[in-house]
């Protein structure tokens, strides 16, 4: 009875896993298929290594892998940066400004991407940072603000404030009291945050779109291009896919204790 | 679970800066302003001035054949309110897609956050199994979706083919391709859900449950009247987040169906896409994202309250 319930346990959570990753492992099926046998991917035995090797030696695609490592990483720091001080306003200040900046978090959190992406296409153009990292870089940091804000209040929330009041009263100043009291009893919330963010702008692709002119390109927009008037081409895009999720799967690998630690607070 | 909390209450009834606050009235608000002013200038100019720009072009006839952008008022917006696509087909579709994809992505997220919240062999793989979707870029899973969906090509066919069903036109019909969309949505969400109710579930005080299994309580018991009233408020704010970006879900839709078959399956975002980016009418394109934006964020406050009194009545 016991090991009859263990086995049905089992059998059930390895048929959950397995419908979770099948559209994972049929593009890394795919990506292994010639040319020839994208078509009939559940068909042939025949697999090759060949379409990683013309990924790899495209050098636009190249290119996009080291843009993309470069925005995400840089969005990351910078978002955090900016989100941390704001979300601890929210949480320790009330009055006026406070409630001002949390309102207009919420309503510019609700606007849709679509009314905000083809005049954020016009501003980059008329301030002369269209097609260059600064122009690709900025937006991808405003586009978290308004949720991690939110998210970053509700994790100070959860850190009682005393200790600060203690350090304000032993001298600190307020901003020391914040570097050096609040934000280390925040570290793990901030690595989770990290983690997410990393993830996110990484896969991000309509604001990528738009910014993208020859210059800039990202792995999101040059995955996408595989997708064209005349079909699509399975195999290059598969493989470039397959390549495109090595670095989150490892994130994810490394990165999930730090998440699940981090949001627990 | 303190992580998600609603707003702040106008009036704090504990602040550790209120000794501090009668003595040094304007050093605080020079503090205050200071923590956000990198965020707020950021805003201003990548989010506030675009929207901006969006909403001024929602007044006026800004096409790119016809560039003289006439004011017009409101004439966009009572042309977008009048349609009958729009309130008959594109609206529902929105609603029903928010309400299904969102409850469907909590519920199966909360079956998983159980499971993984419970010691067995091949914990930390499943879960990581589990949390793949999360790595995978929406627009590529909603690709890869299409091909497993395609009608002559695609794995579903051939397996339910193989196990004697007939094959579907799966994108070629309203409802399984909106099925599909529902699908998709769910799969690329459902660990987002997972990893919030997992770590709240961590955080859960161990008393009450002790409390529940002295008093000999079911696993079900347990779990309708311990477990879910202390996740209350964690499960009411992503459920209201996730509802919130699930109105404007664009990318997956897009890639999957374009609104199709028809425009059947078009969602708000879709639809007013459709108006700035294929008939290049800029101004009706706006208004339609603007009336967009009115109606989510009243849905917002709206289930935020009507979720939170749900979760309160049921304890």
């Amino acid at each position: 009875m016991r090991l009859g319930r263990r086995a049905l346990f089992g059998l059930a959570v390895g048929l959950v896993c397995f419908l979770f990753a099948f559209p994972v492992l049929w593009l890394i099926l795919t990506s292994l298929r010639p040319q020839s046998g994208v078509y009939y991917v559940h068909r042939g035995t025949e697999l090759t290594l060949v379409n990683f090797a013309a990924v790899l030696q495209n050098e636009r695609i190249v290119q996009a892998f080291v843009n993309s490592a470069l925005i995400s990483t840089l969005a990351t720091v910078f978002s955090l940066m900016v989100t941390v001080t704001s979300g601890y306003m929210l949480s320790r200040f009330r009055g006026l400004l406070s409630r001002t900046w949390f309102g207009t978090i919420y309503v510019f959190r609700c606007v849709p991407y679509i009314s905000w992406v083809l005049p954020l296409y016009f501003v980059t153009q008329a301030w002369g940072v269209y097609d260059s990292y600064t122009g690709l870089l900025l937006p991808h940091i405003a586009v978290h603000i308004c949720f991690f804000s939110w998210l970053m209040k509700g994790f100070f929330d959860g850190i009682d404030g005393s200790m600060e009041q203690a350090a304000l009263l032993d001298g600190c100043t307020r901003w020391g009291a914040f570097v050096r009291v609040a934000l280390p009893a925040a570290m793990p919330a901030i690595a989770a945050l990290a983690v997410l963010c990393w993830l996110f702008t990484w896969n991000e692709f309509l604001f990528a779109l738009i910014l993208t002119g020859q210059k800039t390109p990202v792995i999101t927009v040059v995955m996408a291009q595989f997708v064209h008037e005349m079909g699509i081409e399975w195999h290059l895009m598969s493989a470039t896919a397959v390549l495109a999720l090595g670095p989150a799967f490892l994130l994810t690998l490394f990165g999930q204790k730090y998440v699940i630690r981090g949001l627990r607070i | 679970m303190a992580v998600l909390s609603p707003p702040p209450p106008a009036v704090a009834a504990v602040s550790p800066y209120k000794g501090a606050r009668r003595r040094r009235f304007g050093e605080q608000e020079r503090f205050m302003a200071l923590l956000i002013a990198p965020a707020a200038l950021l805003m201003l100019l990548f989010q506030v001035v675009p929207i901006l720009i969006g909403a001024n072009a929602s007044f006026r006839d800004w096409a790119l054949y016809d560039p003289k952008r006439t004011w017009v008022g409101l004439k966009h917006y009572v042309e977008v309110l009048g349609d009958p696509l729009f309130l008959t087909l594109v609206l529902p579709n929105t609603f029903l897609f928010m309400a299904v994809s969102v409850g469907g992505a909590l519920c199966l997220g909360l079956a998983l956050a159980l499971l993984l919240n419970r010691p067995f062999r091949g914990q930390k793989v499943v879960q990581t199994v589990l949390l793949m979707p999360l790595m995978v870029a929406p627009v590529i899973a909603a690709i890869m979706l299409r091909w497993m969906f395609n009608d002559q090509f695609g794995i579903v066919n051939v397996v339910l083919e193989g196990l004697g069903f007939e094959g579907q036109p799966w994108l070629a019909q309203r409802w399984t391709a909106f099925a599909v969309i529902v699908f998709t949505d769910v799969w690329l969400w459902t660990p987002w859900f997972t990893l919030l109710l997992l770590a709240g579930l961590q955080s859960l005080p161990r008393e009450p449950f002790e409390a529940a299994s002295i008093d000999g309580a079911g696993r079900w018991a347990t779990f309708r009247f311990v477990t879910l009233p202390l996740l209350r408020s964690i499960i009411v704010v992503c459920a209201v987040i996730r509802a919130i970006d699930a109105f404007r879900t664009f990318d997956i839709v897009w890639t999957l169906t374009g609104g199709g078959p028809g425009r059947s399956t078009e969602l708000f975002s879709l639809y007013a896409y459709v108006f700035a980016f294929l008939n290049l009418d800029f101004g009706k394109g706006s208004a339609a994202a603007m009336i967009g934006a009115g109606v989510i964020l009243i849905v917002g406050v709206l289930l935020f309250r009507v979720l939170d009194r749900l979760v309160e009545v049921s304890r």
